[in-house]
């Protein structure tokens, strides 16, 4: 069935077609309607769930990490502030190797207060070792949560997906809805080799001297290595079986680009349409999405981009003393491996527009190669 | 203790931190250093009632709602709640720890509340049998002696009240007006005491006139003796006995006897007690113009607080610092009294500063009636033969009024000289058990805990700042247009709300905080009380800093 729904609701669907059993989530705009519906679908036996109600993000991922080691498929939302009161136990949940998935809007973090989008937030969150996935429809936001809990209790891993305050979360599209029936056979229900069992009492998450920690980080890393094809299979069986699949990233006429943009987010939409208008004045330029962020998909970005001429980096976020955080992640996939001269592009911080126009300002400008900082490029700074 | 694991190889390494087995050999008890525990105080009300009133645990039971056990335990300690929650001077409230908050409980109010509901529900108070074979005269039908009987009563000891009057009240009956305590309030109440027990009251039998100590000693197991304080002391003023002058009780007493009374247009009372300000207050009443006259300042004066305030609402007149020296009188017409002026000197043996003559500084007033209430004093005569005496007043040793005669016990103004209510049924209650225990050989009882709280203690964030709630009150112009009672009371939800703001200091009430907070689930919550569980409390104290009353302690292991 097919419905014209946010973003937001994308996610709570997206939830529900998974058969989870426990939701904790504290509001926060932008993200507060996914919940909201996730609620009244709690409160009305739409989804079998335990909504537990609390008074800090910090505690909605405190009772997530409770629940999922009781063995519960656990799912929490959240965004900017409150991702930031969670990084705590956002870290507990990858050492305790707890499935957890989560929503996050991205949300521009304060002061001054906003609550318009970019990544920084979300990115803030990288070396955590959650997996992160950025959408840039309500399609794909639907169907990500779905597979996210299959790639999360596959590999023991929590699993972030990520979009953008407003641009999508709050905007309407057509949405397949994906029915639980549907879904169960592609994502049976979690069962946990491990779990909290008071009839088999164990500690959990105790001390760990110098001879063991090194090992449980170890694995952590296998894990996130192994994720990848795991994310890769995840995604294939879910076209075999949906007819919809998103890859790791997404390029887009890049076989004969010369030129290459970078993106994540609904800036990728919009910089496809961009390519499209230059592509017919004869520009041959191309795009790539970045959708998996962490693990880092390092292979496919070598492959798109090493055949090209230039690349740019269109980055939403900021590392302030260093550049945008996709183009030091790019660079670094391509050191020592190919000579294709990357350019920096910082816009839309605090939820600014990325128009088509301020798009093809880029391209323009990475194609003249005037006025070019090496690293670092604002686009749109009135100062 | 578990099994030490050794893995073969890193393999069979679990991908999380895990114990391999179950943690029970090392409770988190272990590593307590200190250990809370439940440790009720007294709340700082109860110290400061002379009855001993346990308040915090009747507020308690009322804000459960159980009407008819809070009665049950306050009638623990006063078997007159309905008076003195009317004519108290409530100590209490000067130590209620909410006091020091926003404002102090109104716990007369709620006492009234109680009591009177006590009297509205007959049923409750069942009349206990007569189960003792010695039996115990009460002499004095006032609150020292009917708390006496009830007590004795209550423990089966049958008891004959004898009273001087025709009916049982004593002070309560012709000292306080009505519109502090109506009459009909007070007979419920010496209706309810008499029907509680094996009660038998002999009236008309004044002690020395028509009852005889020495023969009462021999015919009864033991005696109490209550009598108050029955004469009025003189001015000592050259003229006080004559036309206008009228002693301020015995106008009291044909005021409560409801006997028309005309003091005329201007009235002065000559004194600074209850007393005074009653008389003030019912000459207003009789159409008069008041002035009370008192030797010394306001400071000084003995009446209740509440009670001066009234006086002044309702349009009594002060002079302080002043005392009758001369009183002159034509055959009719006003009387002219030439009051001395006083200047405070050095501290009495009552702690307050002495007035003495300010120099030749006079005035003088001219009046219809001067009503002399300066106080009252006891006559010696019925058993100044039999009994030690201190003055006028009967020598008692400790608490429990003990007198020179083993079988006779006195309590009241009588031992006390002039005091209050509050204070007359508390020795009216601690004689009677000192006499249960001698006729019964029961033990003494052990000391009183009287660990007690203030205001540091109390968790005040778990409390929001408001006012006492005052007692509904009729008009002015109503009050002084008869002797209707002033305060009308609260209601149930009036009741409920002032009882709702006690602190319950030192107290558990069943709040839940220490359940819900404790981090280890170390607080085991039973039918009526809770319980740590030492296995799991690791003595982290949470429970004592989210107590909001105090009522749990720590000691430290091992000591």
């Amino acid at each position: 069935m097919k419905k014209v729904i946010m973003g937001n609701h994308a996610v709570s669907y997206g939830v529900r077609a998974s058969d989870v059993k426990v939701i904790s989530a504290y509001p926060i705009t932008p993200q507060t309607q996914v919940v909201e519906l996730l609620s009244e679908m709690c409160a009305n036996g739409e989804l079998d769930a335990k909504f537990i109600a609390v008074e800090s993000e910090h505690s909605a991922l405190t009772a997530c990490v409770g629940a999922s080691a009781a063995g519960s498929r656990t799912f929490t939302a959240t965004s900017s502030q409150g991702l930031l009161l969670m990084h705590e136990i956002i870290h507990w949940a990858v050492g305790a190797r707890l499935p957890i998935v989560m929503s996050n809007v991205n949300r521009a973090v304060g002061p001054p207060w906003s609550i318009w989008t970019d990544q920084n937030d979300s990115l803030s969150q990288r070396d955590t070792g959650w997996l992160q996935i950025y959408c840039e429809s309500n399609q794909e936001v639907q169907d990500t949560i779905v597979q996210a809990f299959k790639i999360a209790e596959t590999v023991m891993l929590p699993v972030m997906i990520v979009l953008d305050a407003f641009f999508l979360s709050h905007t309407f599209e057509i949405v397949d809805i994906l029915e639980p029936e549907a879904v169960r056979p592609f994502l049976p229900p979690y069962r946990p080799a491990r779990k909290i069992d008071t009839a088999d009492p164990h500690s959990f998450g105790n001390l760990a001297g110098p001879g063991e920690y090194f090992e449980l980080r170890y694995m952590i890393e296998k894990a996130m290595e192994d994720s990848r094809a795991v994310i890769e299979r995840t995604d294939r069986e879910f076209e075999e079986r949906f007819g919809r699949g998103y890859g790791i990233v997404k390029p887009y006429r890049c076989d004969d680009a010369d030129y290459v943009l970078v993106t994540s987010g609904t800036v990728a939409s919009t910089t496809r349409a961009v390519v499209d208008a230059m592509r017919a004045e004869g520009i041959k330029i191309g795009s790539l999405k970045v959708r998996v962020f962490r693990p880092f998909p390092f292979d496919e970005v070598r492959e798109v981009l090493s055949k090209a001429k230039k690349v740019g980096v269109i980055d939403r976020n900021i590392s302030f003393g260093h550049h945008g955080i996709f183009y030091q992640e790019v660079k670094s996939a391509l050191y020592g491996r190919t000579n294709v001269p990357v350019t920096g592009f910082i816009t839309g911080l605090g939820g600014r527009d990325v128009t088509p126009a301020v798009i093809r300002g880029i391209a323009e400008k990475l194609i003249a190669g005037t006025n070019l900082e090496p690293d670092i490029n604002w686009i749109g700074v009135k100062i | 203790m578990g099994e030490k694991i050794t893995f073969k190889s890193y393999k069979e390494m679990p991908i999380c931190a895990m114990s391999g087995a179950d943690m029970t050999y090392n409770l988190t008890g272990s590593w307590r250093n200190v250990r809370p525990y439940y440790d009720f105080k007294v709340s700082p009300c109860r110290l400061g009632c002379p009855a001993m009133e346990n308040i915090q645990r009747y507020i308690f039971l009322l804000t459960q709602e159980k009407y008819e056990e809070a009665w049950r335990e306050l009638m623990e300690a006063n078997p007159m709640p309905s008076v003195t929650g009317r004519v108290c001077f409530h100590p209490c409230m000067e130590k209620c720890t909410r006091k020091d908050f926003d404002q102090a409980i109104n716990i007369p109010a709620i006492e009234r509340s109680i009591g009177d509901r006590g009297l509205d529900n007959p049923g409750w108070m069942k009349k206990a049998p007569a189960t003792k074979k010695e039996t115990v005269a009460v002499v004095g039908g006032g609150p020292a002696g009917l708390s006496a009987a009830y007590y004795l009563a209550r423990r089966g000891y049958p008891v004959t009240i004898f009273e001087a009057d025709a009916v049982l009240g004593g002070t309560l009956r012709w000292g306080i007006p009505e519109y502090r305590l109506p009459n009909d309030v007070l007979d419920r109440v010496v209706a309810q005491i008499v029907g509680s027990g094996p009660i038998t009251v002999k009236t008309g039998a004044a002690l020395g006139r028509d009852v005889d100590l020495a023969k009462l000693e021999k015919e009864f197991a033991a005696v109490f003796v209550g009598v108050g304080l029955s004469r009025s002391r003189p001015l000592g003023v050259a003229g006080e006995e004559g036309r206008g002058i009228e002693r301020g009780l015995d106008f009291l007493r044909r005021v409560n006897g409801g006997e028309p009374v005309n003091p005329g247009r201007s009235v002065a009372v000559v004194g600074g007690g209850n007393t005074a300000m009653d008389v003030a207050r019912c000459a207003r009443r009789a159409g008069a113009e008041v002035t009370v006259v008192y030797r010394r300042t306001m400071n000084e004066m003995p009446a209740i607080k509440d009670e001066i305030e009234e006086a002044e609402h309702e349009g009594v007149r002060f002079r302080f610092l002043a005392a009758p020296k001369s009183i002159e009188r034509g055959a009719s017409g006003p009387l002219t009294v030439v009051f001395q002026q006083m200047k405070l000197g050095d501290p009495d043996e009552s702690g307050r500063r002495r007035p003495v003559p300010d120099g030749d500084a006079t005035f003088t007033l001219s009046v219809n009636t001067m009503f002399t209430a300066i106080g009252e004093e006891a006559d010696a005569a019925p058993f100044g033969k039999l009994l030690e005496c201190d003055g006028n007043l009967i020598a008692t040793k400790g608490e429990w009024g003990e007198t020179s005669r083993k079988k006779i016990f006195a309590g009241g103004d009588v031992a006390t000289g002039a005091a209050s209510v509050v204070e007359a049924v508390a020795a009216g209650r601690k004689a009677a058990e000192r006499i249960s225990r001698m006729l019964s050989g029961e033990p003494e009882p052990a000391a009183e805990e009287t660990g007690t709280i203030s205001i540091e203690n109390i968790n005040t964030a778990y409390f929001t700042k408001g006012k006492r709630l005052l007692v509904p009150r009729i008009p002015l112009d109503e009050a002084l247009a008869g002797y209707r009672e002033i305060h009308t009371g609260y209601d149930d939800r009036m009741l409920r709300r002032e009882a709702d703001r006690c602190f319950s200091c030192g107290v558990c009430n069943f709040c839940d905080n220490c359940w819900v907070f404790c981090p280890d689930v170390a607080v085991r919550r039973l039918e009526a009380e809770y319980e740590f569980d030492y296995d799991f409390c690791k003595g982290c104290l949470v429970c004592v800093i989210e107590c909001p009353r105090c009522a749990i302690s720590t000691r430290e292991e091992g000591k």
